[in-house]
């Protein structure tokens, strides 16, 4: 099977993880890179339908984004439970500011689509939040490699990471949602906000690939992932190309391309991302590979997917 | 070696200063359940009331659309996000716990997982979407909802009603065994008829903001009470699940641990009020109810609600999956071992503070290995309180046959140098922590004394694993 797949009960998880993982990135970064967007609007005071759209999606991502967040947050006890657990506890109330960080920036969501006069303090509010949790899952990641460092960071009762990795990681985030929140927002866009919403991915991929050259000549770790990391360079400079035919003719296939282009490099990078680690799986945890429920899991799965797509349609059909 | 090298999980244990733990996860856990509830409730409660509204009820409709707002706002958004923070917390409480649910159950959780994407994405459509929607549409959406949500509280019940009676699971019988439990029933239609009940009171609270005449808020309120009425059956399904429970849990909820008798007087005293004026005042004699009375009312039943969990967390003493895991993180057949080696040697987190003395450093550990999950030190279940008349021997014999001085506690799990290193920490503790604190060396004696006092007491704990 191909890489990093193969025929155990792990590699399912593996997958599953990857996919609901992709889908959570996905949802977040319209909500972090939509809040930044819709605050610049806001502070400029301009009459933006980009960020008008955009206001009225975000309370919604955000709970979608929250919820497709459960799935890998599963995924991820079942690989990696033993990590994953020590760096909850090691970060501890640190880590739990994440929920009260995520309830501020439901309401503040809100109160930006509710209240004009509020709005920036709002949005600034949400990005705050939002940013603030990005960080937090971020450090969390680099917590759970880091077993080296457990007992000195418990001893010291410290509750922060400040790890090298943690700011050049956060960039390449940073550029990655702005790419993924340009690529959301440009369907039910205008060509002339298109052209906008193409700039805006440049920048955001061209963000990605500097921080990642950078990250490389320093550390000279480059890590080909049997392949996929080429994947991921070819999928997104086609996501690039893309984008620079959308900007050329708005109407035209480009947009097409680049969202099938950034599909590819979404998934493409989240193996990549998660190739350092795969040799740290926790296998041969005997009652979790033999647990049983798959099948009912399977068919929820069709039937939930079934009446989501019925629920779409439905809405889809009393518009206007 | 590092941490993640050794055969069994440890994890670092937090402080929460002078709060137990078990009143850090029942603070997150009853609002998470209170609001869920209410979600599931509520859900159903729309859809009825937007049948009553197509087959001609006045403002049935304009109630609907007003009541999923709030739905939408309060438990949407704090329902989802306390339930992941439930997950957090439940890691900091006991990691090892809710791993072992994870392993077991995690094919079901998933499900459960679909069943939540679907109920935010009809909610979320009925809300955006619903007064542009014809009659079926609507009701259809709603009835989703309502689904959905159910669907989450039926994998979810029989997860949680597991760790208390794992039933015919102890004996082999897999998956499926372990999650029709005994008290799945019970506890699921217990938590139905919760859920209609505060679905029911809030409505009666969004009724009473609506800008209508009082006669057509009363037409409205008195459907809403019809929505209450399980609440009837609801001291016989609560007998059902105390049938089921195991015997010295029973035991303790009925007097065994008063602290436990009382949580049980308040679930029960507070559900009885709430019962009695709906059933008396709202459905037999149909009296109107005003928003204040109404939220004192759902006060009540966010009152019971609390004393309820308490009660479920604490029923499940000493364990925390009953007969599998102890609340302290370790497995009934783990103890044996732990005798021989003592509590700390494969511990590899250091201690966070300084103690003067090898002794008491020693104590410390075993106290947060074997002890810190139910007591703190001086905050709540304070171990220098309950201990503090007591003679040195008394509480040497105490320690050492831990599950017989009181059943909810588990056997202890660590030799006579960990009984004797606890109770000089105990000492110290309790003479406020005196500098030049020397204990006298304890002489074989003690030792051998205290030896034979484990060896008396047993690896066994005190009740029946079932
Ligand atoms: C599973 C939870 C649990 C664990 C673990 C536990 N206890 Fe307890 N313990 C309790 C509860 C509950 C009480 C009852 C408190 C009350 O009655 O107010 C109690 C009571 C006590 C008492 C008073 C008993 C009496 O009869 O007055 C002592 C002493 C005590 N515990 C010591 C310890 C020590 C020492 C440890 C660790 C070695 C420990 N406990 C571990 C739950 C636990
Ligand atoms: C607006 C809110 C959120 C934002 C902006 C956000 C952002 C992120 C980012 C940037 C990462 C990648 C971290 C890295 O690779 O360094 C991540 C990972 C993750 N997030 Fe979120 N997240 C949010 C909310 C949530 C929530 C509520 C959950 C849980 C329900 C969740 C679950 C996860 C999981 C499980 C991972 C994987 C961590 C790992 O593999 O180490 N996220 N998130």
């Amino acid at each position: 099977m191909m890489w990093p797949f193969d025929a155990s009960t792990e590699s399912l998880w593996l997958a599953l993880y990857l996919v609901s993982f992709a889908l959570h990135a996905v949802l977040v970064s319209y909500v972090a890179a939509g809040t930044v967007y819709a605050l610049v609007a806001a502070l400029r005071r301009s009459a933006d339908p980009i960020a008008e759209r955009t206001r009225d999606w975000l309370p919604f991502l955000l709970g979608a984004g929250i919820t497709a967040g459960i799935g890998p947050l599963l995924f991820l006890q079942l690989l990696y439970q033993r990590r994953f657990y020590t760096a909850n506890l090691l970060m501890g109330p640190r880590w739990g500011a994440v929920v009260p960080a995520l309830i501020l920036g439901f309401y503040a969501l809100y109160l930006a689509k509710a209240s004009e006069h509020r709005r920036r303090l709002a949005l600034g509010a949400g990005a705050a939040c939002f940013g603030f949790v990005a960080w937090s899952w971020t450090e969390l990641h680099q917590v759970m490699l880091d077993d080296a460092g457990w007992r000195a960071m418990y001893a010291a009762g410290e509750r922060f990471h400040l790890d090298a990795a943690v700011l050049p990681r956060l960039a390449i985030w940073a550029g990655a949602m702005l790419a993924l929140f340009a690529t959301v927002a440009a369907w039910p866009a205008s060509a002339a906000e298109r052209r906008r919403l193409a700039a805006l991915a440049l920048t955001g991929l061209i963000i990605c690939g500097a921080t990642s050259a950078i990250a490389l000549a320093i550390r000279r770790d480059f890590d080909p992932a049997h392949g996929w990391t080429y994947l991921l360079g070819i999928a997104a400079i086609a996501a690039a190309l893309g984008w620079g035919w959308t900007a050329h003719r708005p109407d035209g296939p480009g947009l097409s391309v680049t969202t099938a282009a950034t599909t590819a490099a979404l998934l493409a990078g989240a193996v990549v991302r998660e190739a350092p680690r795969l040799a740290l799986i926790e296998h041969g945890r005997a009652t979790a590979v033999g647990s049983g429920g798959l099948p009912v899991f399977v068919v929820t799965l069709a039937v939930g997917a079934a009446a989501i797509a019925w629920v779409v349609r439905t809405v889809r059909g009393a518009a206007e | 070696m590092s941490p993640i090298d050794s055969p069994i999980a440890h994890y670092p244990v937090n402080d929460f200063g002078p709060l137990m733990k078990g009143l850090v996860i029942g603070g997150v856990g009853i609002v998470h359940v209170f609001l869920a509830q209410f979600a599931i409730g509520g859900g159903m409660l729309m859809w009825y009331f937007e049948r009553l509204g197509q087959r001609g009820l006045p403002d049935a409709r304009t109630f609907v659309d007003g009541y999923f707002k709030v739905l939408v706002l309060v438990s949407f958004v704090v329902g989802a996000l306390t339930g992941v923070a439930m997950w957090f917390t439940t890691i900091q409480v006991g990691a090892r716990t809710i791993g072992l649910m994870i392993d077991e159950f995690h094919w079901l959780w998933a499900t459960e997982w679909v069943w939540f994407a679907v109920e935010i994405t009809a909610g979320y459509a009925f809300y955006r979407a619903g007064r542009r929607l014809g009659g079926r549409a609507r009701l259809r959406l709603l009835a989703l909802y309502a689904l959905a949500s159910w669907m989450s509280l039926f994998w979810i019940n029989g997860i949680l009603a597991w760790q208390l009676t794992p039933g015919r699971w102890l004996d082999g019988g897999g998956m499926w065994a372990g999650f029709f439990n005994p008290s799945f029933l019970p506890s699921l239609l217990f938590r139905t008829a919760v859920s209609t009940t505060l679905g029911a009171l809030a409505a009666c609270i969004v009724i009473n903001t609506m800008d209508l005449p009082r006669d057509r808020r009363a037409q409205l309120i008195r459907r809403a009470s019809r929505f209450a009425a399980p609440i009837a059956v609801m001291p016989v399904l609560a007998l059902w699940f105390a049938a089921v429970l195991p015997g010295d849990s029973r035991s303790w909820l009925l007097g065994g641990s008063m602290a436990m008798t009382m949580f049980v007087g308040v679930a029960a005293g507070a559900s009885l009020l709430v019962g009695g004026y709906v059933i008396a005042g709202l459905i037999v004699q149909r009296l109107y109810i005003n928003g204040a009375t109404a939220t004192l009312l759902l006060g009540l039943a966010f009152g019971a609600t609390a004393a309820g969990e308490f009660v479920r967390e604490g029923a499940r003493k000493p364990y925390t999956v009953r007969g599998v895991l102890y609340s302290t993180s370790i497995r009934p057949d783990e103890v044996a071992a732990l005798r021989r080696t003592g509590a700390t040697a494969a511990d590899p987190y250091p201690l966070r503070e300084r103690y003067p003395g090898e002794q008491l450093a020693r104590g410390a550990r075993v106290e947060r290995a074997l002890c810190d999950a139910c007591h703190t030190m001086r905050g709540a279940n304070a171990l220098v309180e309950l201990t503090r008349t007591w003679a040195d021997d008394q509480l040497r014999l105490n320690l050492a046959k831990l599950q017989r001085t009181k059943g909810f506690m588990p056997p202890f799990a660590g030799n006579a140098e960990d009984v004797e290193a606890l109770v000089q920490l105990l000492r110290w503790e309790r003479d406020d922590r005196p500098a030049g604190f020397a204990a006298p060396p304890a002489s074989p004696e003690t030792l051998a004394q205290i030896a034979r006092w484990l060896d008396e007491a047993g690896t066994a704990a005190a009740g029946e694993p079932r």
